[in-house]
């Protein structure tokens, strides 16, 4: 046996974190279909039997993608750091054996959160209505390419990064760039008559590289983003973009496992105030803040802290958050102009909710990565003692830090505000509940943000933190989204009407007319539970950083 | 003639972790501008001592002062007039070295105009001038200890603690790193500084203090403590033949045993010898004096060993703190801990 899958899969094993994670979702999967069980059992029928296997499919795909990543992501980079890459290329094993015991020990892991759902398919499949091979057996083999694909693309980011904290960072940022933006081009140009037919082509096949058209499709909840149209081939398409995509990650991971990966010179630490005229000129023009001019002191009105986290963060440095503020600007009114344009069916109450959806999207992806690693990053890094070792009070610390994490928000909410302003410029009548929505994202961004800083400061080191904090919100998120696609059965009305109040994100989809929340009354109930929790989290981010700075 | 006031002060400093006691009534003083050496084995409660003194932990009892300022209730005052180096750098991705001190400057309330200056007179001092724009995540760790140094100056504190400012550092960066504390030390700062680089502490240090199992076994200029160390000294005998090693390990044990008895120090007479065959030599270690020992080298000679030398070994810092520790765990009752490899006669 390959020593490498030994100590990987053994490695894995061996945690006591990764037994309770099993044994918790064990019973979770199983607690859902107990719920949903029928007491009754006339009541059996095929319908309810595939409503319940709805849930359980979502549920499976979104434990599998949250949990699954974390892992390769930080397999390599780990190995690295710790120095014991060296030694296992120094060994006898090539790099292929290398490569092919870390994929293969992520793999079994893998397979065993999925065997522990097998009491909860099996009771799908008990209840009836649910093909054994063409829905059970599709789903499952489906997830398990889409595992081995994010499994072989975490595994080359941790090859190229240079901590398991930005491992695992950028890891879930691709994974979701792959499960939700690849489906925006081919949802919003489908239809329109303004582009040729190549780039819809491009659009539906960069649509299948994510894999939620395909579980809809076996699930029988339609496609998305097909606009009612049914796509035969999305399934077949997934897999050979899936196959094709896993092997060109193996094979540029396989290409850095060698000793060209610790080849990484120190930075020079150009300066271009040092640098020729031209030169300067050129950067002035590239660059609206050039990252490497050198900088002025800090003033004396702004909080030492909150600049030192813009600086110290490759993300927050200006010139990147100028991109991507002026990136999403660009893309809020595209897609406004794009959607109004396109086809018949698509109005500005469409596009509200989309705006909305992608909104979310974006700061529940940014924010943990942002967030996570405020006070564990510091830990981390031996930081944290220093920082205490200043006059500095704790308030300014934690407010310095929280302030950077707002910054960054706030103008990427602002700068979707375009998008905004279009469709109140459309259809004018629309303004107050516009509002609405703007507050119910405000809502989201500060929920967000404290669940992220409370829940990372938790642990001792950035990746641990990274990886929990995502999982924690985007499972506060998306919990009741997959409530919400039960909504017929077997939850009740008042049942999904009570998690939608848990993030506003319901309100605000309510608020703007989205198809299905029409009939939940959310607001203002919404908003407060939102202030509650973000209240409460920031009382175990100050309980927690008042535990960490006071000496005992 | 006056006397004046320590700069740091420290009385029956007691820390306990439940039943586990970390640090046993430490006294200690160290006056402005002495280099204190601060020795001890892993875990002997070094790190323990110096975090109470920057105000990172509270002591179960006693008191701690520098410059006055009460360590355990003054610790804002602690913070400004320490600068603590900790083992660990503390890195930022992303920062150069300026931005970095100049975060550090801020942090401690420097006006923007001084701060400036501020870095190129700390960096000056830590001959990390050229460092200036580098990143901070791509130093190695001789260039980071340099700006360790250059943040911990920053505030321009009055007493610097520095925990293992040598360790990871090559022959070069070692030297250079002991002028730098010189002559921090000759610009009027007090300095605390631990090492597990015995020699680079007893060429720079004025005093020494040795804890063990949180207790302080001896503390002093080095002279002094070599001076009281000199009382049990270490011999080396060489001999033409590997063959008679062993035979006059024996003899050099029953001679020094018979000599101990007659002693009128005879509980300092312990003695321990060791053959080291493959150097074909005898090392032992004892009490016992100039006068008593000088008849034994004609005894050998008497019983036909052919000795080719026969010398007293430098004691240096090392064994004067292995001698201390070793004394600290048999005064526990524990077994000690193996001596020095001069004295263990290493002969590998």
């Amino acid at each position: 046996m390959n020593p490498v899958i030994r100590r990987e899969f053994v490695g894995i094993l061996r945690s006591p974190k990764t037994f309770a994670m099993l044994m918790t979702l064990t019973a979770l999967f199983s607690a859902t279909v107990v719920l949903q069980w029928p007491a009754d059992n006339s009541s059996v029928s095929g319908t309810q039997s595939l409503q319940v296997f709805r849930v359980f499919g979502y549920g499976l795909l979104a434990g599998t993608i949250f949990l699954v990543p974390a892992f390769p992501a930080t397999s390599i980079v780990n190995e690295k750091n710790n120095k014991t890459l060296a030694l296992l290329l120094n060994s006898p094993l090539s790099g292929l054996s290398i490569y092919i015991g870390k994929i293969s020990g992520v793999l079994l892991f893998s397979l065993l959160v999925l065997l522990c759902s097998l009491p909860g398919s099996a009771a799908c499949y008990a209840m009836g209505g649910v093909s054994l091979v063409n829905e059970l057996g599709a789903l499952y083999f489906l997830l398990f390419c889409m595992i081995l694909q994010y499994s072989t693309l975490a595994m080359l980011i941790s090859s190229h990064v240079q901590s398991s904290d930005a491992g695992v960072r950028i890891t879930y940022a691709a994974v979701f760039s792959f499960l939700l933006v690849t489906l925006i081009p081919a949802t919003f140009l489908s239809g329109t008559t303004l582009l040729p037919s190549s780039f819809l082509t491009a659009a539906e096949w960069l649509r299948c590289l994510s894999p939620l058209p395909a579980v809809m499709e076996i699930l029988g909840d339609g496609d998305v983003g097909t606009s009612g149209l049914k796509q035969n081939s999305t399934m077949t398409r997934f897999l050979i973009l899936t196959i094709l995509s896993s092997a060109a990650f193996a094979a540029l991971t396989l290409n850095r496992l060698n000793y060209r990966i610790f080849d990484r010179s120190r930075s020079k630490g150009t300066i271009t105030n040092d640098r020729e005229l031209s030169t300067r000129l050129v950067r002035r023009l590239l660059y609206v803040v050039d990252p490497q001019r050198r900088k002025t002191g800090i003033p004396w009105y702004l909080n030492p802290v909150m600049v030192k986290e813009f600086r110290c963060r490759r993300f927050g440095r200006s010139q990147w958050l100028l991109r991507l503020i002026a990136s999403c600007a660009i893309i809020s009114m595209l897609l406004t102009f794009l959607a109004t344009t396109s086809a018949e069916s698509w109005g500005v109450t469409t596009i509200g909710p989309l705006l909305v959806l992608l909104q979310v999207i974006l700061v529940v992806v940014m924010t943990p990565s942002l967030a996570s690693g405020l006070i564990s990053g510091e830990r981390d890094s031996g930081g944290w003692e220093i920082l205490r070792m200043t006059p500095l009070s704790t308030f300014r610390v934690v407010t310095g830090k929280l302030l950077s994490v707002v910054w960054t928000l706030l103008m990427v909410l602002m700068a979707t505000l375009p998008g905004y302003v279009m469709t109140v410029l459309i259809k004018p009548d629309l303004a107050p509940q516009i509002q609405m929505v703007l507050i119910c994202l405000f809502w989201i961004t500060l929920q967000t943000l404290a669940i992220s800083a409370a829940v990372g400061s938790l642990f001792r080191y950035a990746a641990v933190s990274t990886s929990v904090t995502y999982v924690t919100v985007i499972g506060c998120f998306l919990t009741p989204m997959l409530v919400w696609l039960a909504r017929e059965a077997p939850f009740g009305h008042d049942t999904v009407e009570t998690v939608l109040l848990s993030t506003p994100v319901g309100a605000a989809l309510n608020v703007i007319g989205a198809r299905g929340f029409e009939d939940y009354q959310l607001l203002p109930n919404a908003w407060w539970i939102s202030g509650i929790i973000s209240a409460a989290m920031f009382i175990v981010l100050s309980i927690q950083v008042w535990r960490l700075n006071r000496a005992v | 003639m006056t006397t004046q006031a320590p700069a740091i002060e420290i009385k029956n400093l007691t820390k306990r972790y439940g039943e586990f006691v970390a640090l046993d009534s430490l006294s200690l003083k160290v006056q402005k501008g002495q280099i204190l050496g601060f020795i001890g084995p892993n875990g002997a409660g070094k790190t323990t001592t110096i975090r109470i003194l920057v105000g990172l932990l509270k002591a179960t009892s006693g008191s701690a002062t520098i410059a006055g300022a009460d360590c355990l209730t003054e610790t804002k005052a602690i913070k400004r007039l320490v600068g603590y180096m900790p083992d660990d750098f503390g890195k930022y991705d992303n920062m150069r070295v300026s931005e970095y001190l100049d975060f550090f400057g801020a942090a401690y309330g420097i006006s923007r105009g001084k701060r400036n200056k501020r870095v190129d007179e700390v960096l000056e001092i830590a001959g990390a001038t050229h460092m200036k724009d580098l990143f901070v995540d791509a130093l190695s760790r001789g260039m980071q200890q340099r700006v360790a140094l250059a943040r911990t100056m920053m505030h321009d504190p009055e007493v610097l603690i520095l925990d293992e400012p040598a360790n990871g550092l090559d022959p070069q960066a070692r030297i250079d790193m002991r002028t730098m504390l010189l002559r921090l030390a000759d610009l009027g700062k007090t300095l605390i500084v631990t090492s597990h680089i015995l020699p680079e502490l007893a060429r720079i240090c004025d005093v020494v203090a040795m804890i063990t199992k949180g207790k302080l076994r001896a503390a002093g200029t080095v002279d002094t403590i070599m001076r009281e160390i000199q009382q049990r000294r270490t011999f080396e005998i060489m001999l033409l033949k590997e063959a008679h090693v062993q035979q006059v390990a024996k003899k050099v044990t029953d001679w020094v045993e018979s000599e101990g008895k007659t002693s009128d120090k005879s509980h300092q007479v312990a003695t321990e010898v060791t053959p080291a065959e493959t150097e074909r030599m005898v090392r032992f270690s004892t009490a016992l004096t100039d006068e008593q020992l000088a008849p034994l080298l004609g005894s050998l000679i008497h019983t036909g060993e052919t000795i080719l030398q026969f010398r007293e070994v430098a004691t240096d810092l090392e064994d004067a703190f292995l001698y201390v520790a070793n004394e600290g765990t048999q005064a526990l009752g524990e077994t000690p801990r193996a001596s020095s490899p001069i004295s263990q006669g290493a002969s590998e």
